[in-house]
Parts: structure tokens; C-alpha cells; sequence
């Protein structure tokens, strides 16, 4: 039994790698908001349904009931979704350069709001599982 | 920065800390043009103090692409010239020829530095913020 095969964990786990990749992308543009002819790029947005596709694609998969029964490929985990993509900028100088700082400084308080959430989330699922698997009787 | 690339914000904040690098540099560049605003030649007729410029290139850092000043790289403009003929610096007509540093632009540069570094300093705030909002999760 591990947590990542629990699918609320694993898609939390998604959620928070995708939001600290963003995080990184971000940086990259804000650090290069004064680099001549740099583009600013951005993730694609993580979907709710590819997400579930996954999870629910996992869930009908065969379940190991022997030590030689052959691992399923996991859907979970793997970034598939984080490719960076160029955004379309509002403005560009003419040095070529199309970093908006405003934006990122919004995009990067999106992502942290975001990362909070989806902590929160991780909290209160742990949470459950612990009263779960607390003795009966002892509060 | 190599040593901290396992953490989840680590790579987030080396880019940000080489930007932070790269618009400190800036400054210093900043400061030597102002210093040199009115530094004329040494002897007469010759050519005064000519105005840098920091050439950014992104660069990779960390897993990631931060950023660092390539080079500097003189400004090409044309000088001004005054006519003192009372001057050290002057040629035989009675020209000095001044700088090309404009306390205006350089100003703004400075300030859009500051910016800079000011936005990269929120980076990597929140980049913190999030690895300690993870390491909450060991807690109760």
C-alpha cells in the first residue's frame, strides 16, 4: 500500500509538481525581463480531466495479487503535461523582449495560492486517513 | 547553486539569484557612468569617458535558464562637445568633447534595475514560502 496509489494523493501529487514546475518558469521569465529578444513562456494548464482520465484508467487496471505479477505503467507522476509554452505577451519593447512583470508577479501569486490549496488538500486527506486507522474508543 | 537543486524551490531560486547578480552588476555599471558623467580626457583633444552598456544573456542555471551579464559593451554614440577654450581637455579650436552619459537615461536604468531586483527578490520569497508551506506537511 502506498500513498501514491491512492488516487486523490496522486493527482495532489501532480497538482504540486506542476505548480512548483510553473513556479520555475516563471522565475525564468522574471529573471530574464531584461534580457534582449527573450520570450516569455508558460505551462499548459493543468487539466482536471486529463487528470481524471488517468486516475480512472488506473483504477481499472489489474490489481498485483502475486510477487511476480508484472507492474502496471503508472499513469501518475510523470509530467507529461508541463511543456513550456511560449505565451502571447501584451507588450513587447523593442529590444524585443516580451516579460511583463506585472503579469509574472500575478501568475506567481496564482501558482503559491494554488500550491497552498492543493497542501491544504494533501492536510486534510492525511487527516482522514489517520482517523481512519486510529484504535476505536481512543478519540 | 548545484547543492540546493534538490529541493522543490532550489532551482527557482538559483535563476532568481543569478538575475539578482546579473541586475547587481548592472548597478555597478550604472554607477561608474554616473561617476564618469563629466570625465573628460586626459590630454588635449582627446576622446572623454565613453558610456558602458551591460549586455544581458540568458544562461543556464540549475536545471533551468537563469540569466548573466555577458558583457559590457561601449555605447556607440556620437559626444557632445562644448567650446572652452580655457580647458585642459580642449583641442586647438577650443573644444572639449564631454561624455556621452545622460544622467536622464542612466536614472531610469537605475530604477528599472531596482525593479528588477525587487521582483526577483518576491520569487524567491514565494519560492520559500512554498518549500516551507511542504515541510509543514512533517508537522503534527
Amino acid at each position: 500500500m502506498d500513498l501514491a496509489n491512492i488516487p486523490l494523493f496522486s493527482m495532489l501529487r501532480g497538482r504540486l509538481g506542476y505548480l512548483s514546475e510553473r513556479e520555475k518558469v516563471i522565475s525564468q521569465n522574471v529573471a530574464n525581463s531584461d534580457t534582449p529578444g527573450f520570450r516569455p513562456s508558460d505551462l499548459k494548464p493543468f487539466s482536471f480531466a486529463s487528470q481524471l482520465k488517468a486516475a480512472t484508467s488506473q483504477a481499472g487496471v489489474q490489481a498485483m495479487t502475486q510477487p511476480g505479477h508484472m507492474q502496471a505503467p503508472n499513469a501518475h507522476g510523470n509530467m507529461a503535461g508541463v511543456k513550456p509554452i511560449r505565451a502571447a505577451d501584451s507588450e513587447t519593447t523593442l529590444d524585443g523582449n516580451g516579460v511583463v512583470l506585472e503579469e509574472e508577479m500575478m501568475k506567481m501569486t496564482d501558482a503559491r495560492m494554488n500550491y497552498d490549496a492543493a497542501i491544504s488538500f494533501y492536510q486534510k486527506s492525511l487527516g482522514m486517513l489517520r482517523s481512519a486507522i486510529r484504535a476505536p474508543g481512543r478519540g | 547553486m548545484a547543492d540546493n537543486r534538490n529541493t522543490i524551490g532550489g532551482s527557482t531560486q538559483a535563476i532568481a539569484t543569478s538575475a539578482l547578480r546579473a541586475q547587481q552588476a548592472r548597478m555597478r555599471i550604472i554607477a561608474e557612468n554616473l561617476a564618469n558623467a563629466n570625465s573628460t580626457s586626459k590630454t588635449a583633444g582627446g576622446n572623454p569617458y565613453r558610456r558602458q552598456a551591460p549586455v544581458f544573456l540568458p544562461t543556464p542555471v540549475a536545471g533551468g535558464i537563469g540569466v548573466k551579464m555577458a558583457r559590457v559593451a561601449p555605447d556607440s554614440t556620437d559626444f557632445k562637445s562644448d567650446y572652452e577654450p580655457g580647458n585642459p581637455s580642449a583641442d586647438a579650436k577650443g573644444y572639449v568633447k564631454l561624455p556621452n552619459v545622460d544622467p536622464l537615461i542612466e536614472a531610469l536604468d537605475m530604477r528599472q534595475a531596482q525593479r528588477a531586483y525587487e521582483a526577483n527578490l518576491n520569487v524567491i520569497e514565494t519560492a520559500r514560502a512554498m518549500d516551507m508551506r511542504t515541510l509543514d506537511l512533517l508537522k503534527k
